[in-house]
Formats: structure tokens, C-alpha cells, sequence
């Protein structure tokens, strides 16, 4: 093997500019596969664990039935049979509390309302919660940007509003009288005692949290819930649990999978352009090295024929050649991870407003060491299939054929 | 002792016969040349003597045992260890220092680097190339890049050099020094084949066979 490394490192050292060119081929590939696979899975870890912490793991609501309302019944004045509560709410708590994975249950009263202050307003959900029950099914607290959560208990008046809601108010600080409108033209002055920030764009800009008491009073549905949220200790097993627990519940068990599956399936969708970007930028790589060995087996003919002439076996000059595939490979994935590396470093320093889908102060990561993993195999995978065909084609070459042709 | 031996030896390429019954025998110690117009067949005759091609019939016997074609890592060591090539293109490896052309076949035998470098460098010094062993072939003349073609077969002591024209492209002197230095290498034991079709050179080996059109004539 001694030969075959002095003749392919010769060649390699030998001929920089050529090798240059194929290292910094996958370099790029390697690179731009770790800082795209690091931005895309971070930012999408992100919304996840964001929706997980903030939202119910598994959500009992009414079943989304299409309200058929006969023609008569509006002509007549009569309001539509409502389907949005949940009766004997309590019992199902108590039910579903008894399960083994379940880490606590809360009610929750969920309804439309326009918040006006001053001349704006804004159209807002309201999530009617009791605030000693909803921390356990949720990490609510989290969020909030000055921990009043107890607020929504000793005043029944009190609020908790988005960020970005506070935004569109113009609301900067605490304590401020904004007046809410409920769908049913009941109106309530409210004060603002906590702001909640959880990053994800459509959640701060629309939600209201507000004592599930007053929310009652106000919608005059006292003692109604229409949702009943849970957390379980295992996020990953809520399909599952949701399943289970649909087969003694009345209602729809949705499960934050089902919930935010649109969101998950645009995401695998995102994954799959991603990597067919990634798989081109290594393909072209491979094309790159599959040229430049190419090249210089059809330019190194006489040499091989030489090689053989002294001994060299086909299948050493196969291995030159792949060799050759090899460094390449793993030349470009230590560059290419120290470039992306660099990359990612950088982009985790800047300190920027991105606003999206998620909103955050710069760039989130996620700075997995699989993904040098990945960058490795597939990088040597891509070099050493480019590298094989020429190599082959290297190790056929008939020494007799050449010598005659000189 | 017969050193290659020829029995009944034919080779075509496509329809065309370029051997056409071969029958040969070269002694260890010789000093034999092969001499014929071109396309008479006496490179093809070289190859097959130096195992890179086969007959399409016939035997070839190598120090007195026939040669299996189809046993490539057996041809591959005996040209490595046994037979030495001079082409009269050099094909030296222009990313190789000279010193490095030269190791080649000693690297591929096993041989450690620094007893290869020192039986390189040892060549090279004594056919006169002493002092530019780290250049590379486009910084040497033709007669130097011919006479490190020459350590290059050398290195591994080699029982048989096989040289096809290897003054084809040398000035007269460059060429005479060639040819001083197989005779050297001969009066050492070494069996040397050379092909030409320069009768004045022909005449300084031992024997010279005649081929034309694929038959030897003398």
C-alpha cells in the first residue's frame, strides 16, 4: 500500500491547483450542508420547543362540526345550536388527571374580543385560564416578561397580552386601562399586568390571557370551559396518549402534533428543498472531482502505463485513484467543517430582529455535532463515487496499447 | 541458462497477424539486439517477452517456467523484481523528482524509503545525473531523462532489461552513451534485449536477431 499512498499524495501535492479546486468543491458542499441543516433544524427546534412549552401537549375542544343552520331559523331570530363547550368538564378533568402520563390538566374558556386603547384596536383571542390550575399544564410563566401570572387571581380585571398586541396598541408599560369588546357586544375595562413573549409571531400578536372567571361572566357562560388542556411527560408520545384517552371522551383529543401538523408537514417540505439544495451542491462537487480525475488519468495514460511496466497491479492504480477520491473527501469535510463552523459562529453573533414565522434576536442554531457527522459521510460517499469510474477506467487501460501509440 | 524463452509464439491484433510462429531463447548474461524495419514486429516481440502482453498462441518460459498469463499479480512481480524497461520515450513522472522516478520500483517491492533513496541516489551518481537528484525531468536534457529511464530500470537488479529504441530520440553522443552504459550494466551479468533499427548499434550486442513481417530470420 506504501506505493500507492507515494504515487496518489505525489499526484495530489503535485498538481495543487487541480486539487484545490476539488477540495474546495466540497468544502462548499460540507459547509453549506452544516450551516443550512443548522439554521433550518434550529429554527424549526425552536418553533417546536417554543409550541411545546407554551402550548397544551394534548387540547379536549368540541368536535369542529360544520353548523347547519336552516334558513328559517335566522329569519325567525333564532341563534344557531352552540357546540362550543364541553359539558361535565369536570368530570373529565378528574378522568383524564388518573393518567399515568399525564402531569396536570387545566379548563380553559377560549373566545374572540377586540381590545380597544384609544383610538386603536385590535382583534385578539381570548384564553380564559384559572391561573392556579394553568401552570401545571402549561410553562405559561415562562414566558411572561415580569412573572405576574398570580395577577389574573387577585384581579379579576387583569390581562396578559402578547408583545406584539402591546405593540399595535402602542402599550409600553403596566397597568394600563384598555377596554375589551366580547363577540356577544359585552364590554369590560381591563388593566394590562404582564406582557408574554413566545417568539412565535402569530401566538404574541393575537393572544389574551385573562382570568377564566371573568371571561364567563363577561361571554355570560358561567361555568362553561371549552377546552380542557393537558400536559404529559413524554411530548413525543401525545399522539398516542391523545388516541388512547379519545377512546372514553366525547370530544376531539387533539394532540399538539395534529394541532400544528400544517406547520410540521411545511417543515418536512422545507426539509426535503433544503437537502435537494445541499444534494446539488454535492453532486456538482462530485461532477467537479469526477472531471478533475478524469482528467488526469486521460493525461497520466503513459505514466500508468509505466506504473504497470514496473509492477504496479490494476488494482493499485484503482486505489491511486481513489486515493486521490478520498483525501478529497475528507480534505473537504475538514475544511468544509471548519468553514462552517466559522459560519455558524458568526451567524450566532449577529444581533438582529428576525421576524417570521418565529421572531428572535439573531439567528437560532442548532449546532448538533451530527451534522459534521453527515457532512463527513456524505462528503467521502460524493468523493469516492465520483472518484470510481475514472479510477476504474484508470486500472483498464491496456500499457501495450500506449506504448504503441507513442 | 535460459533466461526467456520463446516456444511457437503468435500474436494478432484483429485480422492482422503480427507474430507469426516465434520461437526464441535468451541466455542470462547476454547482450542481444533485435533489429527490423518498422512494423515488423520485434516491439510486440518485447512486449510479450516482458510479460506486459500475451501471446495469442504459443508458450512463454521465464527463467525456465511457463509463464501464466492470467495470473497478473504473478506477471506483476516478476516485472517488478526481475525485468527492467528502457522505452525510447522515457516516461519519466513529471511530478517525481528524479530521485523519486528512480525509487518507484523499489517502493512498489517493499523496500524502505531511506535504503531506496540511498540505492537511488547511488544510481544516479553512477550514471553521471550526481548532484540533480531533486530536479525534475523538465530541468534535465533528453540523454539525462534517457539515463534516469536507465537507473529506473536498474533499481531493483533486475536479471533482464528490455530497452524498445531507447537511443530513438538521443543526439549520436547521447546515444553512444546509452550504449556504453547497457554494456556496462551486461558486463555485470544483467541480460540485456534492445530493439533498434540501427544495424550500427545492433552490431555492439552479442547476437543480433533479424525479424521481419513476424518471422526471425537469423
Amino acid at each position: 500500500m506504501t506505493h500507492v499512498l507515494f504515487v496518489a499524495f505525489k499526484l495530489l501535492l503535485q498538481r495543487k491547483r487541480q486539487t484545490f479546486v476539488s477540495v474546495l468543491g466540497v468544502s462548499i458542499g460540507v459547509s453549506a450542508f452544516i450551516v443550512m441543516s443548522s439554521l433550518m433544524l434550529g429554527f424549526q427546534n425552536y418553533f417546536i420547543q417554543q409550541v411545546i412549552d407554551l402550548e397544551p401537549h394534548i387540547k379536549i375542544k368540541p368536535r369542529e362540526e360544520s353548523q347547519q343552520v336552516e334558513a328559517n331559523a335566522v329569519l325567525l331570530g333564532e341563534k344557531p345550536k352552540e357546540k362550543d363547550r364541553i359539558l361535565g368538564w369536570q368530570d373529565i378533568v378528574r378522568e383524564v388527571e388518573k393518567h399515568p402520563e399525564v402531569l396536570g390538566v387545566a379548563p380553559r374558556l377560549v373566545s374572540r374580543g377586540i381590545l380597544k386603547y384609544g383610538v386603536k384596536d385590535k382583534p385578539v383571542t381570548l384564553l380564559g385560564i384559572d391561573p392556579q390550575r394553568e401552570p401545571k399544564a402549561s410553562i405559561i410563566e415562562k414566558f411572561l416578561v415580569h412573572k405576574n401570572l398570580h395577577r389574573l387571581e387577585t384581579n379579576r380585571t387583569g390581562v396578559i397580552i402578547g408583545v406584539l398586541v402591546a405593540k399595535s396598541l402602542g402599550i409600553k408599560e403596566l397597568g394600563k386601562k384598555l377596554l375589551l369588546v366580547a363577540p356577544n357586544g359585552q364590554t369590560l375595562l381591563v388593566t394590562v399586568e404582564d406582557f408574554f413573549e413566545s417568539g412565535i409571531t402569530n401566538i404574541d400578536d393575537t393572544r389574551v390571557y385573562i382570568n377564566i372567571k371573568t371571561l364567563q361572566s363577561l361571554l355570560d357562560k358561567q361555568g362553561e370551559v371549552n377546552e380542557i388542556v393537558l400536559k404529559i411527560k413524554d411530548v413525543n408520545r401525545a399522539e398516542r396518549i391523545s388516541r388512547e384517552l379519545q377512546e372514553s371522551i366525547p370530544y376531539e383529543v387533539e394532540s399538539w402534533q395534529r394541532a400544528y401538523k400544517n406547520f410540521l408537514s411545511i417543515f418536512k417540505i422545507q426539509n426535503i428543498i433544503t437537502y435537494m439544495i445541499v444534494f446539488a451542491i454535492l453532486t456538482v462537487s462530485a461532477f467537479g472531482i469526477f472531471n478533475i480525475i478524469m482528467m488526469t488519468v486521460l493525461e497520466k495514460k503513459r505514466d500508468i502505463a509505466i506504473l504497470m511496466a514496473m509492477g504496479f497491479l490494476r488494482r493499485d492504480i484503482l486505489l491511486i485513484f481513489m486515493v486521490e477520491g478520498f483525501v478529497i473527501g475528507i480534505l473537504g469535510a475538514i475544511i468544509g467543517s471548519l468553514l462552517g463552523f466559522g459560519l455558524q459562529e458568526y451567524l450566532e453573533s449577529i444581533r438582529l430582529d428576525v421576524e417570521g414565522l418565529v421572531r428572535t434576536k439573531g439567528f437560532v442554531l442548532d449546532r448538533s455535532p451530527i451534522f459534521y457527522v453527515y457532512a463527513l459521510v456524505f462528503s467521502l460517499f460524493f468523493s469516492l463515487l465520483a472518484s470510481l469510474y475514472p479510477s476504474y477506467r484508470a486500472s483498464r487501460l491496456n500499457p501495450v496499447d500506449i506504448f504503441r501509440s507513442q | 541458462m535460459r533466461i526467456i524463452e520463446l516456444r511457437g509464439v503468435k500474436k494478432s491484433i484483429g485480422q492482422e497477424q503480427i507474430l507469426k510462429g516465434i520461437d526464441l531463447e535468451i541466455y542470462s548474461g547476454e547482450f542481444v539486439a533485435i533489429i527490423g524495419a518498422s512494423g515488423s514486429g520485434k516491439s510486440s516481440m518485447l512486449y510479450i517477452m516482458g510479460l506486459l502482453d500475451r501471446p495469442t498462441e504459443g508458450e512463454v518460459l521465464f527463467e525456465g517456467q511457463v509463464v501464466d498469463f492470467s495470473d497478473e499479480k504473478k506477471l506483476s512481480e516478476i516485472r517488478n523484481k526481475k525485468i527492467g524497461f528502457v522505452f525510447q520515450f522515457h516516461y519519466l513522472l513529471p511530478e517525481f523528482t528524479l530521485l523519486e522516478n528512480v525509487m518507484l520500483p523499489a517502493i512498489k517491492m517493499g523496500m524502505e524509503r531511506k535504503q531506496a533513496e540511498e540505492r537511488a541516489y547511488e544510481l544516479l551518481r553512477a550514471l553521471g545525473l550526481g548532484g540533480k537528484e531533486r530536479r525534475r525531468i523538465f530541468q534535465i536534457s533528453g540523454g539525462e531523462m534517457q539515463r534516469v529511464a536507465i537507473a529506473r530500470a536498474l533499481m531493483n537488479k533486475p536479471s533482464v532489461i528490455l530497452a524498445d529504441e531507447p537511443t530513438g530520440n538521443l543526439d549520436s553522443k547521447n546515444t553512444q552513451a546509452v550504449m556504453e552504459i547497457f554494456k556496462e550494466v551486461n558486463s555485470q551479468g544483467t541480460t540485456i534485449v534492445m530493439v533498434t533499427h540501427e544495424l550500427e548499434l545492433a552490431e555492439q550486442a552479442h547476437r543480433i536477431i533479424d525479424v521481419r513481417d513476424g518471422v526471425i530470420l537469423s
